[in-house]
C-alpha cells in the first residue's frame, strides 16, 4: 500500500534552493496537508513526489519501491490541480471515465466507475454537461471524481480549493476529506491556507523557506506548537516579550518588558532568558486586575468581537469578546488583561528577533 | 469625499443581467463591502461606477451629480484589481508617481505625494524596487499606493486581497481599511469572503445574482439577513422548515414531522409555510438538558479556535455546530445529543418560492 517516504529531497532551481534536504514520510491511509507561506517550497515537494520534478538529491518511495525515474503516469497515484484541467471538450462523465479508458478498460466497466465516482462527489444528475457549464465548485468536484475514477490509492491535491470562492471552499473541505476516508486514500494535500489545513488533516506538516519546521496533528500544532512560527501561521496568537524570572513545578512567572508579570503553566526557557510568550486570543480576559493596556481598535466577527489592544510593556494583545457584549469597550479605554497559564506557551526569543522570526512572507 | 448613488442600474450581457435594477448609496468616506459569490455582479457594479462600462439602464450620482456625460479619467473614481497590475518595467516609484506624472503634477508636489505614499503604505525602504522584486503584500501595498496618488476620492478595490496568501490575507485586512479611512475615501471593496467583509466594512451591500439583497451594518447582515441566503452565505446556518404554530414573544413552527422550535417574533401568518434560520455559531449541543430534536453526533471536525460538529438528526438530516475547542474531549463521535438555540437567535423567512435548495445556492 502506498506509503510515501521522501528521503533528504533538495530541489534546486540554478542557484534557488526550493527545498532543501527534506525527510518525511506519510503512512498508508494518511492524511497529510503541507502548509506554508508562497514560496516555501511546498507546491515544488509535491512535484516531485507526482514525478512531475526530479529531485536534485534525494530518492521518492512509494509503497517502498524506489520512484528514480519512474514518469508520473506509472507512479499509480491521483493528481487534483489548483487550476482546474477538466477537459472542456468532454463531457463530466467522459472526463471522469478518462483514467479507465487510456487503461483500456472495457467500456461497461469505464462507465460504471465513472457513475461511482460521480455519484461520490454528487454530480451524477450533470454527468452529460461539459465543464464550461459547470461552476467552479463543481469542476473541481468532476477533477477530483476524475482523479480517483484512476483507481489509485495515493491522491496528490495541489492546492485544489485556492480558485474558489471562500464560501464553497468551505463545504468542499469536508467533502474532500469524507470521500478520500471513506476510500481509505493515503492524501497529499498543500495549501497557504491554514484553516483549511486543520479542518481536512490527520497531520499537517508547517514548511517555510525550502524546510519543514514541525509536524504534527491540527490539535498538537494549534495548542502546543514546538515553534514560534507555527503559533502564529497556524490561527492568531498573541506574542509577549520579557525573560523567565522564576520557574517552578507547575507556574513560571515571565517578566514583561513593563516589568509586569504574568504566570504560565509550562515553562522550557531557564530562569534569566529571554523569551517570548504565545497566548491566542480566546484564552486572554478583561478582568479586575492584570497587564493593562489601552483598546486601540475593535473588530466585528459575527458571533465574537476580537478587542486589539496595546499593553504597557508594549504589546499588541489580542482578546475576544461576545458580540453582545462588544458595546462594552471601546477604543482609548484601559482594560486590565489576564491569560490563561495552562494555554501559554513559551519560546526561547529567536535570534533575529520575533517579528522576523513570524515573517508571512 | 463624494457620495457615490446607483439608481437603477440594469447591465446585460446576452442573456445574463449582471446588473438587475442595482440601487445603492455609499457615503462619503465609508467602507463599503460589496459581498456576494462569484457572477453575482459585483465586479461589473465597480465598473459602472469607474465609468469603464456604460450601464444599460440607470445612472451613477457623484455628490448628486450625474457621471453618465463623465469620461472615466475624470471621475476621480480608481479601480485596483486583483492582480495589481503594475507596470513590471517600472520601479515602485515610478509606478506610484504614474498618476501625477500624467497629470502634469508640479516636481515638488510630486515628491511629497511620494514621500507621504511610500510612508503610508511602508515602503520607503524600497522605492526603487521593480515589481517582481516585491513580494505579494508589498505589489499588493504598492498598487494602493499608485491608486491614492492619483489623487482618488472614490476607491474601488476589486478583490484586492485574493491573491495572498490566507494568513497574509488576515492581517492586511485591517492595514488596508485603515489606509482608506485615514484618507477619508469613499471606498467600495467587492468581495466573496464574509469573513473579510465583516472585518473591513462599515456597512456591506449583499449581492446575488445581480440584485442587492441587503444593505447593513456587519451586525445587522449577520445577525438580522433578510434572507436564508444571506443568513448561509454570511456565515453558515441552519434550517428549519415548518408552519407557524403560535405566536407569542417567540414564535412557535411546528416541522413536517411534528417537532416544535422557537425562533424570534415575525410577521408571517398563523399557518404559513416558513424557514427558520439559526447561526451554527448559535446552535447548541448538549449532551444533557433542553433540546428541540435529538441527534446523534456524525463528526468533529478541529479548526483551532473552535470545533465544528455535525450531528445527524433523524427524519431531519445534518446539523452544523461550532463550538469553542475547550470542549473537545467532552463530546465525540456517536455521542446521543440534544440540539438547541435560544429563540432570539432563530430568524423566521417566508419559504422561498423556488424552494430551500434553490435559495441558499452559493454559485
Amino acid at each position: 500500500m502506498p506509503e510515501v517516504s521522501l528521503k533528504n529531497i533538495t530541489m534546486r532551481f540554478g542557484k534557488v534552493v526550493a527545498v532543501d534536504e527534506v525527510d518525511l514520510t506519510i503512512h498508508d491511509g494518511e492524511y497529510v496537508t503541507i502548509l506554508g507561506p508562497s514560496g516555501c517550497g511546498k507546491t515544488t515537494l509535491i512535484r516531485v513526489i507526482a514525478g512531475i520534478l526530479e529531485p536534485t538529491q534525494g530518492e521518492v518511495h512509494i509503497a517502498g519501491k524506489s520512484m528514480k525515474g519512474v514518469p508520473i503516469e506509472e507512479r499509480d497515484l491521483g493528481y487534483v490541480f489548483q487550476n482546474i484541467a477538466l477537459f472542456p471538450h468532454m463531457t463530466v462523465k467522459m472526463n471522469a471515465a478518462y483514467g479507465p479508458t487510456v487503461k483500456d478498460r472495457p467500456m461497461e466497466e469505464r462507465e460504471q466507475t465513472a457513475r461511482k465516482y460521480l455519484e461520490m462527489v454528487k454530480l451524477l444528475d450533470k454527468m452529460s454537461m461539459f465543464p464550461s457549464e459547470l461552476c467552479g465548485g463543481e469542476q473541481q468536484k468532476a477533477s477530483l471524481a476524475r482523479a480517483l475514477a484512476t483507481g489509485a490509492k495515493l491522491l496528490l491535491l495541489d492546492e485544489p480549493l485556492s480558485a474558489l470562492d471562500a464560501r464553497v471552499r468551505v463545504d468542499l473541505r469536508y467533502e474532500l476529506r469524507r470521500i478520500t476516508k471513506n476510500l481509505g486514500l493515503t492524501v497529499v494535500h498543500v495549501t497557504h491556507d491554514q484553516e483549511e489545513a486543520m479542518s481536512v488533516s490527520d497531520r499537517i506538516v508547517v514548511m517555510r523557506a525550502g524546510g519543514i519546521v514541525e509536524s504534527g496533528t491540527p490539535e498538537q500544532l494549534y495548542t502546543r506548537p514546538r515553534d514560534v512560527f507555527t503559533a502564529n501561521f497556524v490561527g492568531e496568537t498573541n506574542l509577549l516579550e520579557g525573560w523567565v524570572k522564576e520557574r517552578h513545578e507547575g507556574g513560571s512567572w515571565i517578566e514583561l518588558r513593563d516589568n509586569s508579570v504574568i504566570m504560565v503553566e509550562s515553562c522550557d526557557p531557564q530562569v534569566g532568558e529571554a523569551v517570548v510568550v504565545s497566548v491566542r486570543p480566546e484564552f486572554v480576559f478583561p478582568f479586575t486586575d492584570g497587564l493593562l493596556s489601552r483598546i486601540e481598535y475593535l473588530t466585528y466577527l459575527g458571533t465574537f468581537s476580537r478587542v486589539s489592544a496595546r499593553s504597557q510593556s508594549d504589546d499588541l494583545v489580542e482578546f475576544d469578546v461576545p458580540s453582545i457584549e462588544g458595546k462594552l469597550y471601546h477604543p482609548g479605554q484601559e482594560v486590565h488583561l489576564m491569560f490563561n497559564r495552562k494555554a501559554a506557551v513559551v519560546y526561547p526569543r529567536p535570534i533575529e528577533g520575533v517579528s522576523e522570526a513570524v515573517k508571512l512572507e | 469625499m463624494p457620495v457615490v448613488k446607483l439608481q437603477g442600474i440594469v447591465k446585460q450581457y446576452g442573456n445574463i443581467k449582471a446588473s438587475d435594477g442595482v440601487d445603492l448609496e455609499v457615503r462619503n468616506g465609508e467602507y463599503l463591502c460589496l459581498l456576494g459569490p462569484t457572477g453575482a455582479g459585483k465586479t461589473t457594479i465597480l465598473r459602472i461606477i469607474s465609468g469603464l462600462t456604460k450601464p444599460d439602464h440607470g445612472s451613477v450620482l457623484f455628490d448628486g451629480k450625474p457621471m453618465d456625460k463623465v469620461e472615466p479619467e475624470d471621475r476621480r473614481a480608481v479601480m485596483l484589481s486583483q492582480t495589481y497590475a503594475l507596470f513590471p518595467q517600472l520601479t515602485v516609484a515610478e509606478n506610484i508617481l504614474f498618476g501625477p506624472d500624467i497629470r502634469q503634477y508640479e516636481e515638488e508636489v510630486k515628491e511629497r505625494t511620494l514621500a507621504d505614499m511610500l510612508d503610508l503604505v511602508r515602503l520607503t525602504h524600497r522605492p526603487d524596487a521593480f515589481p517582481s522584486e516585491l513580494s505579494g503584500g508589498m505589489m499588493q501595498r504598492t498598487a494602493l499606493a499608485r491608486a491614492l496618488a492619483s489623487g482618488a476620492s472614490v476607491l474601488l478595490l476589486d478583490e484586492p486581497l485574493r491573491a495572498l496568501d490566507a494568513r497574509l490575507r488576515i492581517s492586511l485586512r485591517h492595514e488596508v481599511r485603515s489606509l482608506a479611512k485615514s484618507m477619508g475615501i469613499t471606498t467600495i471593496h467587492v468581495t466573496h469572503d464574509q469573513d473579510e467583509a465583516l472585518v473591513m466594512a462599515d456597512r456591506i451591500a449583499v449581492i446575488r445574482e445581480g440584485k442587492v439583497v441587503q444593505v447593513g451594518l456587519p451586525g445587522e447582515v449577520f445577525d438580522n439577513p433578510a434572507t436564508p441566503f444571506v443568513a448561509n452565505f454570511v456565515g453558515q446556518s441552519n434550517f428549519f422548515v415548518g408552519e407557524v404554530e403560535e405566536k407569542k414573544e417567540s414564535t412557535s413552527i411546528r416541522g413536517d414531522s411534528g417537532q416544535v422550535v422557537l425562533a424570534r417574533p415575525c410577521e408571517q401568518r398563523l399557518g404559513e409555510k416558513v424557514v427558520v434560520g439559526v447561526k451554527v455559531g448559535n446552535t447548541e449541543v448538549h449532551k444533557e438538558g433542553e433540546g428541540y430534536f435529538d441527534g446523534t453526533v456524525e463528526r468533529i471536525l478541529f479548526e483551532g479556535r473552535n470545533i465544528y460538529l455535525d450531528v445527524d438528526v433523524p427524519g431531519l438530516g445534518r446539523y452544523s455546530s461550532k463550538i469553542p475547542s475547550w470542549r473537545l474531549g467532552r463530546l465525540s463521535v456517536g455521542d446521543r445529543v440534544k440540539i438547541n438555540w435560544s429563540a432570539d437567535k432563530a430568524t423566521v423567512f417566508t419559504m422561498p418560492p423556488e424552494g430551500l435548495e434553490k435559495e441558499l445556492r452559493v454559485e
